[in-house]
C-alpha cells in the first residue's frame, strides 16, 4: 500500500474560457432560456391528472394518484410482487390456512412474528395460531416468512399505506390479518 | 388649535393615502410574493408547489362550505404566517437581549422606509376638501408618493445601506459563530456593492441630470427608457440590487450550505417572520427602483394615461397599477435569477465585486461624463457607448492576468502536502488489517521525501 506514484497522476489543466464565456452574460442568458421553459410548461399541472396523461411533472398527487396507476419504471410500483402489509390466509372453509409451524417466527429475520400453538379443533390438521401477531413496525418486509410457510397461509400484500396513532395499534392480530385477507384479496388472488 | 393645522397641504393628504395604501398592499403582497416564490420554483424545478392549502384551516364547515377547494394553494402563507405566530419565541442563552429584538426591526424598517420615494402615480390635481365650512385640504399638485423628495436617490443610497444593520446585528446577537459568519459576510458584500450600485446610480443622475425620482421619469418619457440608453447601467444595477437584497446568487449571508441558516438561525417565529419580511420588502423594493430607473417608471408607451401630463385620480390609479405590475415582472426575473445562476463562493462574490464590477461602473461613469460633456447625449449614441464598453471590457478581462482559481490550497502538514521530512501513511489502512491480521507496520509507510 502506497500513495499513488507520481507517474499515475495526470495533471489536467483548464481550458481558458474565450472572452464570451468569460463575460457569463451569455450562457446566463441561455440558462434563463432553460429556466423559462421549464417555468412556463408546468403550467395547468396541479390537477388531478388523467391517468396515463403526458405531463412534465413527475409529482404524484397522492391520495388521489397512487403508485399503484403508474408503472414501475414511471415511478409506480409492481402490484404482483410488492410486499407491503401481511395477511392471513383463509381457505375454502373460512378457515386460518395456518398451520403453527412456526417456519416464519424462525426465519424472521426481525423477529417481529409471535405465534402462540394451539391443539387444533379441525381434524385435517394438528396444530393451529392461538395468537398470532406481527409487529408492523419491527417488519422489515422482506418477504421471508411468505417464502417458508409451507402452506402458503401469510402473504405480503400490496396494501402499503397503513396507518395506527400508538406503537400497540402498529401490532397486528390474528383477526386484523384475517381482515387483511378480506380487504386484499380482490386485488391479489391467492 | 386645530384651525392652525388646518388646511393640510395637498401634498400631506395625498402622501398620507399613499403611505396607507402602500404599506397595506406591501405587506400583503409579501405573503403573495412568498407564495409566488415557491410557485417558481416548483414549477422551474418540474415540481408542482403547494396547491391544496385553501382556508379551511381544517374546519369542517369550512371545508363543505369550499367543497374541498384548495384555492391552488393561495393559504399557504397565511397557514405558514400563523405556524409562526404559535410557534416558541426562543432566545439562545447568551444572546445580547436587546440587539436580539431590535435587529428583526432593523432589518424591515430600512426596507420599509425606502417606499417613501416611490412616486407611484405621478403628480395629481387635488381640489379643496371643505368640511362645512372648514377648508380641511388645501387643493393643489401633488405627487402620489410619501413624500416630494428632490433628492429622492440620494435618500435611497442613504437607507439602503441601513439595511444591513439588521444582518449584522441579528448575526451578532444570536452568540452563535455561523450566525456571525454569516452577518459579517453579509456587512462586508453589502458594503462592497454600494460601491457600484451608487455608481451606476450616478451615471443615470448623469444622463437624468436631476436626483428627483419624478424627474426622471419625466426625462424617460422624453427620452426613451434608460435600458434602452443605458443597457450596462441596468446590468449592473440588477446586479447590485440581487445582492443588496441578500438574493442568490449572493446570499451569503444566509447559505444554508455552509452557515447553517447564517444570521438567521437561532431567530424563531415572530423575530424570523420579521426577517423574511425584510427580505421580501427588499426585493420588492429593488424591483421597484429598477422599474423606476430604468423601465420607465408608471409610463407606458402609447397609453395617454401613463403620461406625465395626465394628472386625473383615474391617471394616478392606472400609473399605480402599470408600476406595480412592472416591479412584480421584476421580482418574478429576480426570482428565476436564483434557479439559473447557481451561487457563488464567497470570495467569488467580493471578486466579482471589486474586480468586476467597480472597475466597470467607474468606466461607465467616465464615459458617460464624456459623452455628455462632447454634447453626443441622444439615447442611441449611449446605447453605442453602453455596448462598446461592455465588448472592450470583455476582452480587458480577458486579457488581464487570470490567478489560478480553485486550486486546492495545500494545507501544510496534511497527507497532500506534507512537512519536509514528515513520513505520510497514505493506502487504504483498513485493507492491510483485514490481510495481515495487525495494525499496519513498516511496509505500508511511504516516505514522499
Amino acid at each position: 500500500m502506497t500513495a499513488i506514484p507520481e507517474s499515475q497522476i495526470l495533471r489536467i489543466s483548464r481550458k481558458r474560457l474565450d472572452p464570451l464565456e468569460n463575460a457569463y452574460v451569455p450562457a446566463i442568458i441561455k440558462g434563463f432560456g432553460t429556466t423559462f421553459r421549464h417555468l412556463f410548461t408546468s403550467f395547468g399541472q396541479s390537477k388531478i391528472p388523467v391517468i396515463g396523461a403526458s405531463k412534465t411533472s413527475m409529482t404524484m398527487q397522492y391520495p388521489e394518484e397512487r403508485k399503484e396507476h403508474k408503472r414501475p419504471e414511471q415511478g409506480g410500483m409492481q402490484v404482483s410482487n410488492f410486499r407491503a402489509v401481511h395477511r392471513l390466509n383463509k381457505d375454502d372453509a373460512g378457515r386460518v390456512k395456518c398451520v403453527a409451524c412456526m417456519m416464519c417466527p424462525t426465519i424472521c429475520p426481525a423477529n417481529c412474528i409471535h405465534i402462540e400453538a394451539a391443539e387444533s379443533p379441525w381434524d385435517d390438521r394438528e396444530k393451529y395460531p392461538a395468537k398470532f401477531e406481527i409487529d408492523e413496525l419491527r417488519c422489515i418486509y422482506c418477504g421471508m416468512c411468505e417464502e417458508a410457510c409451507p402452506v402458503d397461509a401469510i402473504e405480503l400484500t400490496p396494501q402499503y399505506d397503513i396507518v395506527g396513532r400508538t406503537r400497540q395499534e402498529m401490532i397486528f392480530d390474528k383477526n386484523k390479518l384475517l381482515e387483511i385477507y378480506d380487504a386484499t384479496i380482490d386485488r391479489k388472488p391467492m | 388649535m386645530l384651525d392652525k393645522l388646518l388646511p393640510i397641504p395637498a401634498q400631506v393628504f395625498v402622501g398620507a393615502i399613499v403611505v396607507v395604501a402602500v404599506v397595506h398592499i406591501l405587506l400583503g403582497c409579501v405573503t403573495l410574493l412568498i407564495y409566488m416564490e415557491r410557485k417558481v420554483s416548483a414549477y422551474a424545478q418540474d415540481r408542482i408547489g403547494p396547491n391544496r392549502t385553501g382556508f379551511d384551516f381544517g374546519l369542517p364547515f369550512l371545508k363543505a362550505l369550499f367543497r374541498n377547494f384548495g384555492f391552488w394553494g393561495l393559504g399557504q402563507s397565511l397557514a405558514d404566517g400563523l405556524k409562526l405566530i404559535l410557534k416558541e419565541d426562543y432566545r439562545p442563552r447568551g444572546a445580547d437581549k436587546y440587539l436580539f429584538t431590535l435587529a428583526p426591526m432593523a432589518a424591515v424598517i430600512p426596507a420599509l422606509i425606502v417606499w417613501a420615494v416611490i412616486p407611484w402615480g405621478g403628480y395629481v390635481n387635488v381640489g379643496d376638501i371643505t368640511i362645512g365650512n372648514t377648508l380641511v385640504v388645501q387643493g393643489g399638485r401633488a405627487l402620489v408618493a410619501a413624500a416630494d423628495l428632490n433628492v429622492g436617490f440620494i435618500y435611497l443610497l442613504a437607507v439602503a445601506s441601513l439595511g444591513v444593520y439588521g444582518v449584522t446585528l441579528g448575526g451578532w446577537a444570536s452568540n452563535n459563530k455561523f450566525s456571525f459568519l454569516g452577518g459579517l459576510r453579509c456587512s462586508a458584500s453589502m458594503i462592497s456593492y454600494e460601491v457600484p450600485m451608487g455608481l451606476c446610480l450616478l451615471s443615470i443622475v448623469l444622463v437624468s441630470g436631476s436626483v428627483s425620482p419624478q424627474t426622471l421619469i419625466e426625462q424617460q418619457v422624453a427620452n426613451g427608457w434608460h435600458v434602452l440608453a443605458m443597457p450596462l447601467a441596468a446590468l449592473l444595477f440588477f446586479t447590485c440590487s440581487l445582492a443588496e437584497s441578500n438574493r442568490a446568487p449572493f446570499d451569503n449571508a444566509e447559505c444554508e450550505q455552509e452557515l447553517v441558516g447564517g444570521f438567521h438561525t437561532e431567530f424563531s417565529s415572530m423575530r424570523f417572520a420579521l426577517f423574511m419580511l425584510g427580505e421580501y420588502v427588499h426585493v420588492a423594493a429593488g424591483s421597484a427602483f429598477i422599474v423606476l430607473l430604468f423601465f420607465g417608471g408608471y409610463h407606458l408607451p402609447f397609453v395617454a394615461l401613463t403620461e406625465p401630463s395626465a394628472v386625473g385620480p383615474l391617471a394616478a390609479f392606472v400609473k399605480f397599477n402599470v408600476f406595480f405590475v412592472k416591479a412584480a415582472l421584476v421580482v418574478l426575473l429576480i426570482m428565476m435569477v436564483r434557479w439559473t445562476i447557481p451561487r457563488l463562493r464567497y470570495d467569488q462574490v467580493m471578486k466579482l465585486c471589486w474586480n468586476a464590477l467597480i472597475p466597470l461602473s467607474i468606466a461607465l461613469v467616465v464615459a458617460t461624463s464624456i459623452m455628455l460633456f462632447i454634447g453626443w447625449d441622444m439615447w442611441w449614441a449611449l446605447t453605442a457607448m453602453n455596448v462598446a464598453l461592455g465588448g472592450a471590457a470583455m476582452f480587458i478581462f480577458h486579457a488581464m492576468p487570470h490567478p489560478p482559481v480553485n486550486r486546492r490550497i495545500p494545507l501544510a502538514g496534511s497527507r497532500f502536502s506534507p512537512l519536509p521530512g514528515e513520513v505520510v501513511r497514505t493506502g487504504a489502512v483498513g485493507v492491510a488489517r483485514t490481510e495481515s491480521g495487525v495494525a499496519m507496520g513498516a511496509s505500508g509507510t511511504v516516505s514522499l521525501h
